[in-house]
C-alpha cells in the first residue's frame, strides 16, 4: 500500500482527472480523502499498486494543469521524519549523478 | 444560435461541415499544418458527443485544439433536459484543461487560459462549456483577457547539465542510434535537431509522426521505425547500445514486445512532457523541458567536447556501426525492387507532387504504405491520425489544411473503409471549392484487420468485407466533383505508360477537387511487419500461411 499526497487548485474537474489517472488503470481507490489545505485543495489516497504504476501515476498527475504537488510514503511509514520521496519527474543534473548514469 | 447569431460580421471565419466529427478532423487538421490551435464549435447533446473522437485524437497526437460546445441554460443542467449531455464529464480524460462557463463574466478569461493550455507545454485538446443562457447575455466587452499561469517546480526547464551524462553515455557507446518523434517537430527544433545530428551522423529513424524531422535523404536516416518500419531502422534499433530520442512516447507500435525492445540500450530521452516517461520501457537518462532548450543545450555541451579534445579523438568511431545499419535501407529504396502496386502507384504520385505539399493519409494499409514511401523533408508535410488511428480522419483533415494552405497541393490518401466514415465532407471540399487531391486505395476490405485475419485468424475474413463498396467515381460526379480510377494493371510497366503518367499529372496539376480511385488487390499486404507481441527483430517480409 502506498499513501500519494497531493495539493491541487480546486478548479473545475481537476479532483476527477486525479481520479481518472487511478480508475483508467483499474487500480481500485482504496480510501480516498480530500479536504481544504490553506490556499489549496488536497487529496489523500491509499492505493495498492506496482512500481511501474505509482511512477506512471506520479508523472501523470503532475501532467495535470492544476495540480502543485505530488508526494507519496509508504502506508507504514507515513509518520516518519524524512519519509516524502522526492519529487520525481525531473531531470538528472548533478554531476555525481551523471558521473553515476555513465558508469553504470 | 446565438453564438452563431454573433459570429456574423465579427470577422471570424467559420467552416460549416456536415457532420462534428468533420469539423473537429479539420480543425485539428489546420493544427497540425500550421502549429496555431485549431477550433471546433458544436451544439449541445449529439452535437458535443460527435467531438470526442477528434478530442481523444487531439490528446494522443498532441495537436493544439480548443472546442467550444453548446450546452443547455444553467437552471435546466442535470435534469436531463433536451439535448443535454454531460460533455464536461465525458471528455475529462480525454481533454488537457476543461471548463464549463458558470456566468457571462468568466468567458473572457476561460478563453484565454483554454488557449494557453491547448497550445502550451505539450499541446492537446481543451473543451469549454457554455450553456445557453450565458451565449445569450450580454456584457461589455473590452478585449482579450491575458492569462498567467502559476509556475510548479515540475515546469522548470533543464539546466544543460545532463548534457555532461549523454557524452559520456556517447563516448562509451559502439552502437548509438537516434529517434526523432513528433515533440521534434511541435518545440520547433527541427533546425537544430538537424545541425545536431549532422554533427553525431549516428543511424537515425522516426517515427510515423516525425516523418519529414529528418531529410530522408541524409546518409544516416533510416526511414521509419516500428510495427510496419523499414527493415534497417528496427534492426539498427534492436541492435542499438545506446539510443537517443527525441520527442517520441515510445509506444506499442513503436516498441513491439517491450521486454524485447531495444534490450542492450541505454535510453536518454528528451521529452517535455514526464507523463510520457516510463510508460513502456525505462529509460537511463530523462531530459525533461522543451526540446527547443534542452537540444540546443546538449549541442553545445557536446561542441564544448569536440573542441576542447579534438575532433577525431573525442568521440569514438562509429564508421563500422553506420555502414551496416544503414546498408538495407539503400536496398529499400530502389523503385525497381518494389513489386507491389499500390507502393508503385504511390511512388508515381508522390514523385510528381509539387514541392509545396501535404499528404494526409488515413488510418490503415494505405496509412502504412504511404508512410513508407514519404519521402520529404517538410516537417509538416505528413499529417495523420498517429496514436489513435481514427478511420475517417483524412477527408476532413484535409479540408482544414487547405483552408489552412490554400496554395499548397493538399493530397488526401485514404482506403475504402475510413473514405465512408466522413464521405459526407465531399460536400464541404465542394462548397468551398477546395482544391484537394483525394486518393481512395480501394482493395474493397477493410485491409489492414483483413491483413491481420489472413496472417492470425487463419484467414478468416469476419466482417471485412467491402466488395459491395459504391462506385467512388459516381459519388464524386454526385458531389459535382470529377473521379478517375486506376488499375493495378497500370502499375505493371516500370516506368508507367504515357497515359498513366499524364492522368496523375493532370490529377495533380487541377485547380479544383478531384478523386481517383486506385483499385488495389484485395490480398495485398503491408510488409515488413512486426507481430502484435513480437519483437522488432522478428520482422515478416512475406505472406505466412
Amino acid at each position: 500500500m502506498q499513501v500519494f499526497h497531493i495539493r491541487y487548485r480546486n478548479a473545475q474537474g481537476a479532483l476527477m482527472r486525479i481520479l481518472n489517472a487511478v480508475s483508467r488503470r483499474g487500480i481500485d481507490l482504496t480510501s480516498v480523502h480530500a479536504e481544504y489545505a490553506g490556499h489549496d485543495y488536497a487529496v489523500t489516497m491509499m492505493l495498492a499498486l506496482s512500481h511501474k504504476q505509482s511512477g506512471q501515476l506520479y508523472r501523470e498527475w503532475n501532467a495535470i494543469v492544476d495540480v502543485i504537488d505530488v508526494r507519496s510514503t509508504s502506508a507504514m511509514r507515513e509518520y516518519e521524519p524524512g519519509a516524502w520521496a522526492p519529487h520525481p519527474p525531473a531531470s538528472e543534473t548533478g554531476a555525481q549523478q551523471s558521473v553515476r548514469a555513465a558508469l553504470a | 444560435m446565438p453564438l452563431y447569431d454573433a459570429l456574423e460580421g465579427s470577422g471570424v471565419r467559420h467552416v460549416l461541415t456536415r457532420h462534428e466529427q468533420g469539423a473537429v478532423f479539420a480543425a485539428e487538421g489546420y493544427a497540425r499544418v500550421t502549429g496555431k490551435v485549431g477550433v471546433a464549435m458544436a451544439t449541445s447533446g449529439p452535437g458535443a458527443t460527435n467531438l470526442v473522437t477528434g478530442i481523444a485524437d487531439a490528446k494522443m497526437d498532441s495537436v493544439p485544439l480548443v472546442c467550444i460546445t453548446g450546452q443547455v441554460r444553467t437552471a435546466m443542467i442535470g435534469t436531463d433536459a433536451f439535448q443535454e449531455t454531460d460533455v464536461f464529464g465525458v471528455t475529462l480524460s480525454l481533454t488537457k484543461w476543461s471548463r464549463m462557463v458558470r456566468t457571462i463574466d468568466e468567458i473572457p478569461e476561460v478563453i484565454a487560459e483554454g488557449f494557453h493550455w491547448a497550445r502550451s507545454g505539450r499541446p492537446g485538446p481543451v473543451l469549454i462549456d457554455i450553456p445557453t443562457d450565458i451565449l445569450k447575455a450580454k456584457r461589455d466587452f473590452s478585449g482579450p483577457a491575458k492569462f498567467s499561469p502559476n509556475t510548479r517546480p515540475s515546469d522548470a526547464h533543464a539546466d544543460g547539465a545532463f548534457a555532461d551524462t549523454i557524452v559520456a553515455f556517447l563516448q562509451r557507446a559502439t552502437r548509438p542510434v537516434a529517434l526523432v518523434g513528433a515533440g521534434a517537430k511541435l518545440s520547433g527544433a527541427i533546425p537544430e535537431l538537424r545541425r545536431l545530428l549532422d554533427e553525431l551522423n549516428i543511424p537515425t529513424f522516426s517515427t510515423v509522426h516525425g516523418l519529414g524531422a529528418v531529410p530522408p535523404q541524409s546518409p544516416y536516416y533510416l526511414g521509419m521505425v516500428g510495427m510496419h518500419g523499414t527493415r534497417a531502422a528496427n534492426m539498427a534499433l534492436h541492435e542499438t547500445d545506446l539510443m537517443l530520442v527525441f520527442g517520441a512516447r515510445l509506444d506499442d507500435r513503436v516498441t513491439g514486445d517491450p521486454a524485447r525492445f531495444a534490450p542492450q540500450a541505454k535510453i536518454v530521452h528528451f521529452e517535455i512532457d514526464p507523463a510520457q516517461l516510463d510508460r513502456v520501457r525505462t529509460c537511463e537518462l530523462p531530459v525533461i523541458g522543451d526540446l527547443a532548450e534542452t537540444i540546443p543545450a546538449f549541442h553545445a555541451e557536446l561542441r564544448k567536447l569536440l573542441i576542447r579534445t579534438g575532433e577525431t579523438a573525442s568521440l569514438p568511431d562509429w564508421s563500422a556501426w553506420r555502414t551496416v545499419a544503414c546498408g538495407a535501407e539503400r536496398a529499400e529504396t530502389d523503385p525497381r525492387g518494389l513489386a507491389q502496386p499500390t507502393i508503385r502507384f504511390l511512388d508515381e504520385l508522390f514523385s510528381r507532387l509539387p514541392e509545396d505539399n501535404v499528404i494526409i493519409a488515413d488510418v490503415g494499409q494505405h496509412q502504412m504504405w504511404a508512410a513508407q514511401r514519404y519521402r520529404s523533408s517538410s516537417a509538416r508535410g505528413f499529417i495523420t491520425s498517429g496514436g489513435l488511428g481514427a478511420m475517417g480522419f483524412a477527408l476532413p483533415a484535409a479540408v482544414g489544411v487547405q483552408l489552412a494552405k490554400p496554395e499548397t497541393c493538399v493530397l488526401c490518401v485514404s482506403g475504402d473503409g475510413g473514405f465512408q466514415m466522413n464521405i459526407q465532407e465531399l460536400a464541404t471540399v465542394h462548397r468551398l471549392g477546395l482544391p484537394i487531391k483525394m486518393v481512395i486505395v480501394d482493395n474493397k476490405y477493410l485491409g489492414m484487420v483483413r491483413q491481420w485475419q489472413q496472417l492470425f485468424y487463419a484467414r478468416n475474413y469476419a466482417e471485412t468485407d467491402l466488395s459491395d463498396n459504391p462506385d467512388f467515381v459516381e459519388i464524386a460526379k454526385a458531389y459535382k466533383i470529377r473521379g478517375w480510377r486506376v488499375n493495378e494493371a497500370a502499375m505493371a510497366e516500370f516506368p508507367v505508360s504515357a497515359e498513366t503518367a499524364d492522368l496523375i499529372e493532370s490529377f495533380l496539376r487541377s485547380p479544383e477537387p478531384e478523386l481517383l480511385v486506385f483499385d488495389c488487390h484485395p490480398e495485398a499486404n503491408v510488409y515488413p511487419m512486426v507481430p502484435a507481441g513480437a519483437a522488432l527483430s522478428e520482422m515478416v517480409y512475406e505472406d505466412i500461411e
